[in-house]
């Protein structure tokens, strides 16, 4: 029982066309659905689910909300339960307020985050199927993304002001929703605050992470795929589709995954997220970086910070 | 036949030539300047906010969380979104819109906070 993945993450985008462009021809997804409103729905081919990404025109960029998928419909009544036990209102929406989703819970995370929960979402299958299948499908587009995997979400940091919402939102992912930390960033005196933490709810290193900035936001959602090879490709289909790239292929000491940061065309920060890294898993020990090494920790060949990472997000 | 246009940025001083055809930001970062501060490239994070002081230029849409429609009539806009349609020249305004937020100059207390 409980939370099984991410499962959804509805984006702000100020230009569809050009959107859909990206999410398309650069990540290798498919259109699989435009609602009423607009808003187009998009998933990637090793995906079963009927979708993962779900981009919205608006006037501004950003995150609208995000969902985690769980294992039966009865948690959700468990979790309505000690979401508001925790002192945090909890919304019923019906079923198909979210397209093609079941009834859901509707709530935000201490750091202002609207979070979706639902156990049934329409099934539709991989691009390869579930008999005899092949390793992968013909046609795959630009990077041949696998699957929507994790994201990260900026929460307010102003310790002079004992603002650490950091800390709040990942006690709520562990107390609450029931995931684990995985790794952290402490820093402060004695490493007192924490100012990042990379939280996971099955065996990847993480499906949620948060970090301390300013103002909250969006800082980026990340997609799958399988090695090195894959994520240098990935870079070159960026390359010749002339995608704003923040940080090129790289490995991140923390979760040890190889990165790729790029922007979509609104200006939402997206990464390609390559290797397993490492098994998590409930018993492993918590992997702490110290202030001194934070450039390693995010950056490690480098061990440099780049101004953007925190600087710049949606 | 795209045309060239030279940009001046009012604080550094730096000139770099951009075509109609490309967006300010670009142009600036792909000759290696650094006078407008670089982020998303996309109109989404508000860190290249520019007040054109000169010059004709035609926009795309831009982030309302970071230009309102009276600061756009103003002259106000994100490089990354301004085509030069003659020579330009502006002041930057951005800065690290965090760190303007914040109140506070770009002293960072706590890691990259
Ligand atoms: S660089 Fe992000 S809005 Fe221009
Ligand atoms: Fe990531």
């Amino acid at each position: 029982m409980g939370v099984l993945r991410i499962s959804h993450i509805n984006l702000r985008v100020l230009d569809m066309t050009a959107a859909l462009k990206h999410y398309e021809d650069v990540l290798g997804m498919e259109k699989v659905h435009t609602d009423s409103e607009g808003n187009v729905y998009l998933k990637a081919w090793d995906e079963w689910d009927k979708y993962s990404v779900i981009l919205s025109e608006s006037d501004r960029a950003g995150m609208n909300h995000i969902g985690y998928k769980v294992e039966k419909d009865a948690d959700l009544d468990e979790f309505k339960q000690s979401i508001t036990d925790y002192g945090i209102e909890v919304e019923d929406i019906s079923s198909d307020a979210l397209e093609f989703v079941g009834r859901a819970l509707k709530f935000n995370l201490p750091s202002g985050h609207e979070m979706y929960l639902y156990a049934d979402k329409e099934y539709v299958g991989t691009g390869v199927g579930t008999t005899n299948p092949d390793p992968w499908p013909d046609g795959i587009k630009g990077a041949g993304v696998h699957w929507l995997d994790h994201a990260l979400l900026m929460c307010e940091f102003d310790p002079e002001k004992s603002i650490n919402k950091v800390a709040e939102s990942t006690q709520f992912m562990i107390d609450v929703l029931d995931f684990y930390l995985v790794e952290q960033v402490v820093v402060g005196p004695d490493g007192c605050f924490q100012l990042a933490t990379w939280l996971s709810v099955s065996n990847t290193p993480h499906d949620i992470a948060f970090v301390g900035g300013p103002v909250m936001g969006f800082h980026h959602c990340a997609f799958f795929l399988d090695s090195w090879d894959d994520v240098l490709k990935a870079a070159d289909v960026m390359g010749k589709n002339k995608v704003k790239v923040d940080v090129t292929p790289q490995r991140h000491g923390i979760t040890r995954g190889y990165t790729i940061y790029f922007f979509d065309p609104s200006g939402n920060r997206n990464e390609t997220f390559g290797g397993l890294g490492y098994l998590a898993q409930r018993d492993r020990p918590v992997t702490t970086w110290t202030e001194d090494h934070l450039g390693s920790a995010i950056f490690f060949h480098t061990g440099e910070l780049v101004e953007s990472f925190t600087s710049v997000y949606t | 036949m795209s045309e060239f246009f030279s940009i001046y940025i009012e604080e550094t001083g730096e000139v770099f030539k951009c075509s109609d055809g490309q967006h300010i930001l670009s142009a600036m970062a792909s000759m290696g300047k650094k006078g407008i501060p670089s982020g998303c490239h996309g109109g989404g994070c508000g860190v290249c906010k520019i007040r054109l002081l000169d010059g004709t230029y035609k926009t795309e849409k831009m982030s309302r969380t970071y230009v309102s429609e009276g600061e756009e009539e103003e002259g106000i806009a994100l490089a990354c979104r301004v085509f030069p349609m003659s020579d330009i020249h502006l002041s930057v305004i951005g800065k690290l819109r965090k760190n303007i937020l914040k109140k506070t100059t770009a002293v960072k207390r706590y890691g990259f906070v």
